[in-house]
């Protein structure tokens, strides 16, 4: 039975024998000189086509100590779990193994006898198993949270020194890939959902004060210099609120946030960013009472603007209290991203949701592999109290 | 913390492991638990193309060279001494393995073997 194939030029046999085993052929499978529990050797299970990522240095294992890592391409982000065997899984290196055997000269002396040896290094006790998962963000927004930028950072910027930037809790976007368990790709639409602004190196949130403070002042300038509102110069508008004491970034900002661009250093200003900006700004006080509200409203909002309540869809809640109705701010970035933990806030703030209500606080939810409809299968209970009325959601 | 995950193998040159896997545990006599090394485990024949059988010890394993769904990558876990960073290092690849799942065959005319082959499953024949 032990009809020997053409020998193998090297000195360590290996995987090679195994793989290119020919019919009527026979290898011998022993242990390694190296045998062991080789720890440091894991597998992992990979979809072919990340492979092309994991080879060209795309890839990263995110997570501090505590938490369970994640793998990161450029764009997707992946829940790393290992999955245990009850097989004898016999795993054998290539002959050239140079990694393991440190050079061929430690390799086993008896392969060079005429005789086909394939060395097990170790007995695999499972696998990593990847598991696309969406973006663990919502870490950005507490760490970001920790020190938002405010008027007197404006005026600190160029006093405070190394040390104290470092005690200050201030993120940088390596910081920020240290501690975010999410793709770049993902990170980068974090920052630009929660309308983040590089400044000296660090991300920053912006104060909500100080954002009415220069929106405010642009508006003001807008009036006095006769400004057009679809046709804002970007080098003006810096220029003037730069003089008026704010940095030029957050000039910049102020322009991105509440601005479109509609040419080459040409802005133009996004009714519903400003108008929102508004309503949130008269909501910060409280609950109102709705025409109350929709009057001030309309006098915050600048001239040539037009407000309407559905702009307010994601930011704002009515309740009914007697026959009247009262408004308060809600605001969706405010609530966790995970479907879990979202549903469980939604649903404390009120028991009961009719679709019209509940989209625009789920819509932005995203899992892999659950669409929409099946978000609300396994978060919520649905009723329809009668055939031709609104279904309503409530908690499982 | 960041792990890097690096690859020197360059695109189409991932070295290819093998994988033999079976059913069951396999265990050295106690005598030669302490020089494993070289020592042989068992045969693996391929006695015609579609088939491969694995003799370990009394036991006579049969099964087929299998496609694996998705490639397993080899990665080896390096701790640099100075700088405390970690890395993960690309060292192979594997995308088949000779999966054995049949219940062996046992042969009784063989002398007392040094490494054998004990099935995980109930009823089967481990010889002492």
């Amino acid at each position: 039975m032990e009809m020997v194939a053409e020998q193998p030029k090297s000195a360590c046999r290996g995987a090679e024998a195994v793989l290119n085993l020919q019919p009527t052929s026979s290898v011998s499978i022993a242990y390694h000189s190296l045998f062991g529990p080789h720890d440091d050797l894991i597998l992992l299970e990979l979809d072919e086509k990340l492979l092309p990522d994991v080879l060209h240095h795309r890839v990263t294992l995110r997570g501090q100590p505590d938490e369970d890592a994640v793998l990161c391409t450029m764009s997707k982000t992946y829940a790393v779990k290992f999955v245990g065997t009850s097989n004898s899984v016999l795993l054998i290196p290539p002959s050239e193994q140079l990694v393991l055997c440190g050079n061929t000269q430690d390799c086993d002396e008896k392969d060079r006898v005429e005789k086909l040896v394939a060395p097990v290094i170790k007995v695999a006790p499972g696998v990593m198993e990847l598991v696309e998962v969406a973006p663990r963000i919502d870490r950005l927004k507490m760490l970001l949270s920790e020190n938002p930028y405010r008027f007197d950072d404006a005026l600190m910027s160029e006093e405070l020194d190394e040390m104290e930037k470092n005690n200050t809790r201030l993120y940088s976007w390596s910081d920020l890939n240290d501690r975010v368990q999410a793709s770049n790709d993902e990170l980068r639409s974090g920052l630009q959902a929660l309308s983040a602004v590089e400044i000296d190196g660090y991300w920053r949130i912006v104060d909500e004060n100080y954002m009415d403070g220069i929106l405010n002042m642009l508006l003001h300038n807008l009036v006095l210099n006769d400004w057009s509102l679809n046709g804002l110069n970007e080098t003006e508008v810096i220029g003037v609120l730069q003089s008026d004491g704010f940095p030029c970034e957050i000039a910049q900002h102020c322009l991105q946030v509440y601005g479109s661009k509609t040419d080459d250093g040409v802005w133009k200003l996004d009714e519903k960013q400003v108008c929102v900006h508004f309503a949130r700004a008269i909501l910060r006080g409280g609950k109102m009472r709705m025409d109350n509200f929709m009057v001030e409203w309309m006098r915050k909002i600048p001239e040539g603007m037009q407000a309407s309540y559905d702009m307010l869809e994601g930011e704002v809640l009515t309740d009914k209290i007697g026959i009247e109705t009262w408004v308060y701010a809600f605001d969706v970035s405010s609530l966790p991203s995970a479907p879990a933990e979202r549903f469980s806030m939604l649903f404390r703030e009120r028991p009961k949701w009719e679709w019209n209500d509940l989209q625009p606080y789920i819509r932005d939810l995203s899992v892999p592999g659950l669409s929409s409809e099946g978000l609300l299968l396994k978060y919520t209970r649905r009723t329809q109290p009668t055939p031709d009325a609104e279904p309503v959601f409530s908690a499982r | 913390m960041q792990i890097q995950v690096k690859c020197n193998c360059g695109e189409q040159n991932c070295p290819e492991w093998a994988i033999v896997e079976l059913q069951g545990v396999i265990e050295p006599q106690p005598a030669f638990q302490d020089r494993l090394q070289h020592l042989e485990i068992g045969q693996l024949c391929r006695p015609s193309s579609q088939t491969y059988t694995f003799t370990v010890g009394y036991h006579e394993l049969t099964g087929s060279k299998v496609p694996l769904k998705k490639p397993l990558l080899v990665l080896k876990k390096i701790r640099h001494a100075d700088d405390e960073k970690v890395e993960l290092e690309v060292i192979g690849i594997i995308r088949q393995r000779i999966l054995f799942k049949t219940r062996p065959k046992a042969l009784i005319s063989r002398p007392q073997p040094v490494v054998k082959e004990r099935v995980s499953a109930p009823g089967s024949l481990v010889p002492s």
